[in-house]
């Protein structure tokens, strides 16, 4: 048994309450899991509302993925309070002016239009499931037809427009959502780190990078697993808006970076202590130089000369992976990064992350890995694959 | 923030409970809701007409305030053993309600050196993680100026960590005392990380968020607060701002008082005397 | 519309409906009450019971020492300082008397940088050679007032004025029986202190009270100092039904005031040391007893039995009063 509370070695001057960490990896991993909800639902929209065709074999993966990611959102949190039991008194009762309650109701929000849209795009494939089995999941599929095996083209002119309006609503959502994370931070002004208006714009740009990249990785995957051959064109588009959008990313990190060290205010010397310091490598070497102007100038390389091939699947991959990283780590270096700073802007705290435990990083690579497996279970039950039997829309 | 008119507060209560109801439901179903204790808990609503909160004590009566005259505390740190005792804080050297700050320039030195009775040094001289005394660590040091600072909340006018509170645990009372409903903490702790001035702790064994209350159960009943009652030199005044000849309105009247970091835009209700640049 | 699209509106609707209906039922009754709380969390709040009970909640009990405290420059640390939080008290038990006066008393008064210059403070190392602070001080009223411990009597005007006195304390201060006390060598600060408050009647005894009425002020400081400079005699070896080695063990307790054996300490407390065994048990039981009164003995004597009394003044007497320890 670990003990109750772990307290944090510091160097300088710290308040007293400060030596315990409140926030842990958890609170790290939930804008993660946020940001891949956000980043798999742009790709999805960029299909259904924007029309880019060359997305269409990962469109409903992206629908399914972000839905997975959704749904397990709230579990870091769940469980990092200390009355989870009272978690919906924030529901109840929400606090027009926290951040955090009506976060609740954005996400709830967005749970519900993800399912909606699904059902939508699944509606054809769902009735011909309800038509064709009879056991225990053709009851299930019923259900979710709810009772109604309309698939006339009149009909599918209805659901065609809903998904358009869903995925249009969505995309603020989506968003809002996930700018929505970044204020979170951004608008606490005890610390220096967070308090920035730059940050939710940070948050969301990361966000996108983050869940294009997990399609890539997730896209080339399910082809490897399921034998077929790689759509380059699709897996382009994917490269394409990963380099798009981690150009908008890095401009801002280093904008809000460049205005907390220009600016200079009170606490500014032990940021620069600290950053120069302990997150040397988690920021500079790892989030920024190898998590992200890697893959930027690796993809760069790639769009130039107009690599094609096992070249740019592997490439592309790689470079996913290692944005992946970097949203982890940009998270990380802000959740954690901004509490090892000291409130008093004289001292540095350092954070241990146990291993084990509920706080811990088994948790915390659990939770991250779960939405894989639900997505597992989700794409049995829902086949995205755009090269089997149509079954979706259009 | 504190003080919505009305409609606004209606209005948006009624927004509320639609676009609240729509998503929570959609997310997990009203049954579960239901299904939950905490949440629907009931309690006796207090007889209208009746002084408010207690029958001897009204709040609208009164408005709350706090000295501390850093010129005159010594860092004997009984204020700090007093709080633990009366509010039954954790006993151990990382959680406080009320702490005490010590400022130390050296000749030679352009730096600050700054501890607190959490400082592995002094908890060493004090034997134990219970009780609390500074180390004479300066004794011999060629000290050019020095001085001790007690700290507590702030019971700022805006409260940040109010602000943020997802579910309306924590507020402001109307004799301007910042408290926590300990029956109605979720335990996320965002008022912790918002507080600018480390004031809040979270209670590990009750998974709640903490923080001093000015011994609301004491001024309620006419005493003061347990670290002013104990504080031997009178370091620490506390009294009802409404009465111009308090001891609090008379501190703030004679004295050029300060607050703690007052761009926050918190609006503190502990006023400072003799306290150095240093000190936020 | 398709029959699906309608169902899934009326779903809609009917979860709304259901989260609207929710929202007052589960909204707890006194929420939004006053603003966006729980309003009875206040009075829940204030209910809470204080520990610390403030001074005006000791003196009900203890008036002597509260006369004491509030006159010396200690009134502004409230009892609860020393002796912690009185909730309890005195149904569940007694309050902690600090027994390392050293360590307490250092917490205000250890010479350290940051302190007010109003603040008394010491040299730790320097002030006392490691004794216990109340060896010299009295906490309840700590200033050693120059009254004290000066003595200015003329011995050889005392030694006169002593003759009433011998018959029961002795031509040279030895008391020749058990029940009055020898008072060679005693301390002359309380011979004067103990003399004056026969006089003045905040002591009394069928005896000692009319003897020290005609006493004048002088002759008080005369005849402490003539008795102060005789010479004391130890144990003779009388006899006590005590056991002397209990009583040093309970003696640790006495030895902040009257130091180790009884012979050093405050001069305004008696020297113990050699003391008439049967006179200290008389003191003690009327100290317990409340006949004799003093802010001091009162609480330290009440919590003694008859056999702690004869063992402390088995020790007691059986100590060598010449040494000053």
């Amino acid at each position: 048994m670990e003990p109750v509370i772990h307290f944090a070695p510091y160097t300088g001057w710290v308040y007293p309450n400060e030596t315990v960490f409140e926030w842990s990896v958890l609170i790290a991993v939930y804008p993660y899991l946020t940001g891949l909800v956000a980043g798999a639902f742009t790709v999805s929209s960029l299909y259904q509302v924007f029309g880019f065709e060359r997305l269409k074999p990962v469109a409903h993966m992206a629908l399914l993925t972000s839905l997975s990611f959704m749904i397990f959102v709230p579990t870091p949190l769940l469980l990092h309070l200390g009355h989870p039991e009272r978690a919906f008194n924030s529901t109840i009762t929400p606090h027009l002016t926290s951040a955090m309650a009506m976060f609740g109701f954005f996400a709830s929000f967005y749970v519900a239009l993800l399912i909606l849209e699904g059902w939508f795009a699944y509606r054809p494939f769902i009735v011909a499931q309800a038509q064709k089995r009879t056991d225990l999941l053709g009851r299930f599929y019923r259900l979710l037809t709810l009772g109604s095996y309309d698939v006339s083209e009149h009909a599918m002119r209805y659901d065609r427009k809903w998904i358009f309006a869903l995925a249009v609503i969505g995309i603020p959502a989506a968003h809002g959502l996930h700018g929505y994370v970044g204020f979170m931070y951004g608008s606490l002004k005890s610390r220096e780190w967070w308090s920035s208006d730059l940050m939710p714009v940070i948050f969301l740009f990361s966000a996108i990078i983050s869940g294009v990249s997990l399609l890539a990785v997730l896209y080339v995957a399910t082809c490897k697993m399921r034998k077929i051959a790689v759509d380059l064109g699709c897996l382009k588009g994917l490269a394409y808006t990963i380099w798009a959008f981690i150009m908008v990313a890095l401009v801002l990190e280093g904008l809000e970076f460049a205005n907390i060290v220009y600016k200079g205010r009170e606490g500014v010397d032990m940021i620069m202590q600290y950053v120069t310091g302990p997150l040397l490598v988690p920021y500079f070497v790892l989030q920024f130089g190898i998590g992200a102007i890697t893959p930027f100038l690796w993809l760069s390389y790639m769009i130039w000369r107009g690599t094609s091939g096992k070249a740019l699947i592997v490439g592309v991959t790689i470079c996913a992976c290692l944005v992946l990283f970097s949203v982890f780590m940009m998270r990380w270096n802000v959740v954690i990064g901004g509490q090892e700073i000291s409130k008093t802007g004289k001292g540095l705290l350092s954070y241990h992350m146990p291993f084990w435990g509920k706080e811990g990083a088994f948790m915390a690579i659990a939770l991250t890995l779960a939405p894989l497996g639900l997505l597992y279970v989700l794409t049995r039950l829902f086949p995205p694959w755009s090269d089997a039997a149509t079954h979706a829309h259009s | 923030m504190t003080k919505e008119s009305k409609p606004t507060l209606a209005a948006r209560r009624a927004f509320l409970t639609k676009l609240g109801g729509a998503a929570t439901c959609a997310a997990a179903g009203a049954a579960a809701l239901a299904a939950i204790p905490g949440a629907s808990a009931k309690t006796e609503p207090a007889a209208d007409g009746a002084a408010f909160p207690t029958k001897d004590y009204d709040w609208t009566k009164h408005q709350w305030g706090f000295g501390v005259d850093a010129t005159k505390c010594i860092g004997c740190l009984r204020c700090v053993e007093a709080c633990k005792r009366e509010n039954d804080v954790p006993a151990n050297a990382h959680q406080f309600r009320t702490w005490v700050e010590r400022y130390v320039h050296l000749e030679g030195d352009d730096e600050v050196h700054i501890d607190s009775q959490q400082d592995p040094v002094n908890i060493e001289a004090s034997g134990s993680e219970k009780t609390f005394r500074f180390a004479n660590r300066y004794k011999d040091a060629k000290v050019y100026k020095a001085f001790f600072v007690p700290k507590l909340c702030n019971h700022c006018t805006h409260p940040a960590c109010v602000q943020v509170c997802p579910t309306g645990a924590t507020y402001r009372t109307e004799d301007g005392v910042v408290l926590i409903d300990h029956g109605y903490c979720i335990g996320c702790r965002y008022c912790v990380q918002a507080c600018p001035y480390g004031a809040r702790y979270f209670n590990e064994e009750q998974g709640v968020s903490d923080k001093c209350t000015w011994c609301y159960h004491r001024i309620t009943k006419g005493l003061q607060p347990a670290c002013v009652e104990v504080c031997p030199v009178g370091a620490r005044i506390f009294g009802d701002q409404r009465d111009k000849e308090s001891p609090i309105s008379l501190f703030i009247r004679n004295n050029r008082v300060q607050v703690l970091r007052p761009e926050t835009g918190n609006a503190p209700n502990v006023f400072y005397v003799g306290i150095d640049k240093e000190v936020n | 519309m398709p029959k699906h699209i309608v169902r899934l509106i009326l779903i809609l609707v009917a979860v709304l409906a259901v989260a609207a209906i929710a929202k007052p039922i589960l909204t707890v009754d006194s929420f939004y009450r006053f603003g966006h709380y729980r309003a009875n969390s206040v009075p829940e709040i204030a209910a809470q019971e204080p520990v610390y009970q403030t001074p005006r909640y000791c003196y009900g009990c203890h008036t002597e020492r509260r006369a004491q405290w509030s006159a010396g420059s200690h009134k502004t640390v409230t009892c609860e300082v020393c002796h912690g939080p009185a909730t309890g008290h005195p149904q569940s038990g007694k309050l902690p008397i600090p027994t390392d006066a050293v360590k307490l008393c250092t917490l205000c008064h250890e010479a350290m940088p940051g302190r007010p210059k109003s603040q008394p403070q010491i040299q730790v190392a320097e002030h006392s050679g490691g004794q216990q602070c109340t060896v010299c001080h009295n906490p309840h009223s700590p200033k050693i007032s120059s009254a004290a411990t000066k003595v200015s009597g003329d011995a050889a005007a005392g030694k006169q004025r002593a003759a009433a006195c011998a018959s029961c304390h002795g031509a040279a201060g030895i008391s020749p029986n058990e029940s009055w006390p020898s008072l060679a060598g005693q301390s002359a600060p309380y011979l004067v202190r103990i003399l004056s408050a026969y006089k003045s009647g905040d002591q009394t005894d069928p005896i000692m009270t009319p003897l020290a009425k005609e006493l004048s002020a002088t002759d008080i400081q005369n005849l402490a100092a003539f008795y102060a400079r005789l010479s004391c005699k130890s144990a003779d070896g009388s006899k006590s039904g005590g056991d002397a080695a209990a009583g040093k063990a309970l003696a640790k307790n006495c030895a902040a005031c009257h130091g180790e054996t009884g012979s050093g300490g405050n001069p305004a407390w008696p020297k113990l040391a050699a003391q008439k065994p049967g006179y200290l048990v008389n003191v003690l039981k009327a100290f317990r007893a409340g006949l004799r009164k003093d802010p001091m003995m009162a609480g330290v004597a009440r919590g003694l039995s008859d056999t702690d009394i004869a063992n402390l003044a088995a020790f007691y007497a059986a100590q060598n009063c010449q040494s000053t320890k």
